[in-house]
């Protein structure tokens, strides 16, 4: 047997682009989970840690960067496979039975009938939340917002997160989309284990609790932060 | 019993298919599912009609030809059993039963309920085989092969391929069908020669007829009449990763 080199090409094979979309899933849930502990620095009893933290992370303008480019190759390889095998999905089933059978029995569940919408809100979310914090166009104050950490002037982090999270609609797309980041990870975080090739019959539980309990961890915390907001936790 | 059915009925393949709506009366329920199919046909070619074509063969749930999907699940309602081991006492007095064929671009609809599944020996031709010299029948035992070894071979091993896994797919999806096959031969040493270029080329062969990809939902599994495990969609994306870096 003599591979066809062209056509075995891993990137056009469904388990190749499959295996693509794992390993970009798994590095961007690495991400939101390092993310997410990052920012639960905001409930430190002084606003130094956060600040303190923020600042460390832009320390280095190279691998600040570097960072950013593997992020973004990550999350554009993983639309790309994940839109392309979804489009082969639906052009493979045209025709669907006129009853629909037993949802419960064909293991239909909201999550996992959703991915494409669910990703495309987080997508969205995503762009304006870095318009929003990182490239701070929506609100131009957050840019003279300074503070004095070890005897340095930094960015204050804490006072621009408050003023953006205590309006109620920024507020309000940033829970929807982390409600929908819950739909997301519930079914693509113990996908991705299928894909890598780690589940079998004693692990399935594991991997299914697993992915639900991450999936649950990353909505609380970080919907923490705006629900803080809102209920008058920090003053502005 | 009564039953309404409504039957997908389609003359050929590139002609519009429709339902036609019949009604049984006075059926045992202790029937199998295609005896009632069968009664259905006396009756229709008794009135001079086409009769419903389906695909049958052993009629005891080990040959894989009986492809349908009865009220949207193929092989019916029941766990474990292709459509031939479906008993019209799994059915309430009166019930509508929808019958379609399997629906997925692979398989298209050749008549009625008939679908053609020559996709899966498209697969089976690129790698599901071992390459060995004809003449003798192998001395049994000459290969050792452990217990929990043969038996994982034989779980995959029990596939019959008849296509209800691409049937219950929303993507119509073979993984579990190629991952099983994969699996089978894989697992045996009489399969290690060629593992890695098998796993490439079944992919290739699937990727190749119009299948879908697995969203990991596992459909395919719950209405497999043998009961074969998604678990071997795993092993399949481990094997093929593995093939894939050694190519390298």
């Amino acid at each position: 047997m003599a591979g066809n080199s062209e056509s075995s090409c891993f990137l056009r094979t469904s388990v190749g682009r499959k295996w693509v979309v794992a390993l970009s899933g798994l590095f961007l849930i690495g991400f939101v989970v390092v993310h997410m502990a990052g920012n639960l620095q905001m409930f430190s009893p002084t606003a130094d840690a956060i600040n303190r933290y923020a600042h460390l992370l832009k320390a280095s303008a190279p691998l600040l960067w570097a960072f950013r480019l593997a992020l973004l190759t990550a999350t554009a390889a993983h639309i790309w496979a994940a839109l392309s095998l979804a489009r082969e999905n639906r052009a493979a089933k045209p025709l669907n039975y006129a009853v629909a059978g037993r949802k419960s029995r064909l293991h239909v569940t909201l999550a996992s009938v959703t991915m494409v919408i669910s990703g495309t809100v987080i997508l969205a979310f995503v762009v304006f939340h870095l318009l929003h914090f990182t490239a701070q166009v929506v609100d131009r104050s957050y840019a003279t917002m300074e503070t004095m950490v070890d005897g340095k002037t930094v960015h204050d982090v804490h006072r621009m997160v408050v003023s953006g999270f205590s309006r109620p609609l920024i507020s309000g797309f940033y829970l929807l989309a982390m409600g929908l980041l819950f739909f997301h990870l519930r079914h693509g975080a113990a996908s991705l284990c299928q894909t890598l090739g780690i589940r079998d019959r004693k692990l399935a539980k594991a991997i299914d609790a697993g992915s639900w309990i991450l999936a649950v961890v990353l909505f609380l915390g970080f919907s923490s932060i705006p629900l803080a907001v809102l209920l008058g936790v920090w003053k502005t | 019993m009564k039953l309404h059915l409504k039957i997908w009925r389609q003359p050929g393949r590139d002609h519009p298919g429709h339902f036609v709506t019949y009604e049984l009366d006075g059926l045992n329920p202790d029937m199998s599912f295609l005896e009632m199919l069968d009664v259905l046909n006396d009756r229709l070619t008794r009135e001079g009609k086409e009769p419903v074509a389906f695909e049958h063969d052993c009629r005891e749930g080990i040959c894989g030809s009986c492809a349908m999907a009865i009220n949207g699940e193929p092989h019916g309602p029941n766990e474990g059993a292709t459509s031939c081991q479906v008993y019209l006492r799994s059915f309430r007095d009166g019930e509508t039963l929808t019958i379609e064929p399997w629906r997925a671009r692979a398989f298209p609809v050749l008549k009625d309920l008939v679908t053609d599944r020559s996709a899966f020996d498209r697969i089976m031709q690129a790698g599901g085989f071992i390459t060995v010299n004809t003449g003798q029948a192998p001395d049994a035992n000459a290969i050792p092969i452990g217990k929990e070894v043969a038996e994982q071979a034989f779980d995959a091993a029990h596939c019959i391929g008849c296509g209800a896994c691409v049937a219950a797919c929303r993507n119509g999806s073979a993984m579990l069908f190629v991952a099983a096959k994969v699996s089978h031969l894989g697992l045996l040493p009489q399969g290690q020669p060629e593992r890695k270029e098998r796993v490439l080329r079944m992919v290739e062969a699937m990727d190749a007829a119009g299948f879908g990809n697995c969203s990991n939902q596992y459909a395919c599994e719950a209405v497999c009449p043998k009961e074969i495990s998604a678990d071997w969609i795993a092993r399949m994306n481990r094997d093929y990763a593995g093939a894939v870096v050694k190519k390298l």
